[in-house]
């Protein structure tokens, strides 16, 4: 019997110029278990290639604190990819 | 000395005009002897371009939480009576106010000193951006990249 890998489900929010540039404000994902901060980037590197370039100027969050592009996602995480902050 | 706490802190977000004299009466008490402010506004240019209005947007929960942690570490390094931070989201125009911060303190210094830290580190931390219009166009405001913390520790092997 084949092994499948059971995912998790996330949801993932984009703001600023990278919204604009997904049209993604908000949405579920599902990746594989031991998925980290930069596969989901990937995943939507991949589903928007323009995105790609912007990786060194994004922060992640995970549930509302700032996080590591290696930190694991888990079941239920809210994600969010932010462009340099400009409030003020 | 006065004594409260992060509790009698006000942290918001808000899509109309903010009332910065209702502030202030709020972070002002008989045992006060400051109270500095800062209110930031809208300028009528960016980098020689004339400004047109600007569009600002938040994760707002999230901002709402850094604005808090501002309040905690100001309370750990100033003695404060009361701080109230606020920003408003939404387009405004040139000379609307953006963002107001209010400080009460016994005396001046840390007022002085908590009202600049306030606002420098909102500028840093608090996920909230703004896209200027112009009459060519719109950009995304140049920003600061909040810091990412280190990365989680290797589970061992």
């Amino acid at each position: 019997v084949a092994h499948v890998l059971p995912n998790l489900r996330v949801t993932v929010l984009f703001f600023g110029r990278v919204r604009e540039l997904t049209g993604v404000t908000e949405e579920a994902v599902e990746l594989p278990v031991g998925a980290t901060l930069a596969d989901l980037f990937d995943h939507y590197a991949e589903r928007f290639p323009a995105l790609r370039p912007f990786r060194s100027s994004l922060v992640a969050s995970r549930n509302q604190e700032f996080a590591s592009w290696d930190t694991l996602l888990s079941e239920n995480d809210t994600i969010a990819f932010l462009p340099p902050v400009s409030g003020g | 000395m006065s004594n409260t706490s992060i509790e009698d802190d006000s942290f918001a977000l808000v899509r109309s005009s903010i009332d910065m004299a209702g502030v202030v009466r709020d972070v002002r008490a008989g045992h006060d002897g400051a109270i500095v402010t800062f209110d930031g506004f809208v300028r009528n240019e960016s980098h020689g371009r004339r400004t047109l209005y600007l569009d600002y947007e938040a994760y707002e929960p999230m901002a709402l939480a850094k604005m808090k942690e501002i309040g905690q570490l100001i309370r750990e390094k100033f003695a404060i009576h009361r701080l109230a931070i606020v920003h408003r989201l939404g387009r405004l125009e040139i000379g609307e106010t953006s963002v107001f911060i209010a400080v009460s303190a016994p005396h001046r210094a840390p007022a002085f000193d908590a009202c600049r830290f306030a606002i420098d580190t909102l500028k840093r931390t608090v996920p909230i951006w703004k896209k200027e219009y112009f009459e060519d166009g719109a950009v995304w405001a140049d920003g600061e990249l909040p810091p990412a913390p280190p990365s989680p520790p290797k589970a061992a092997s």
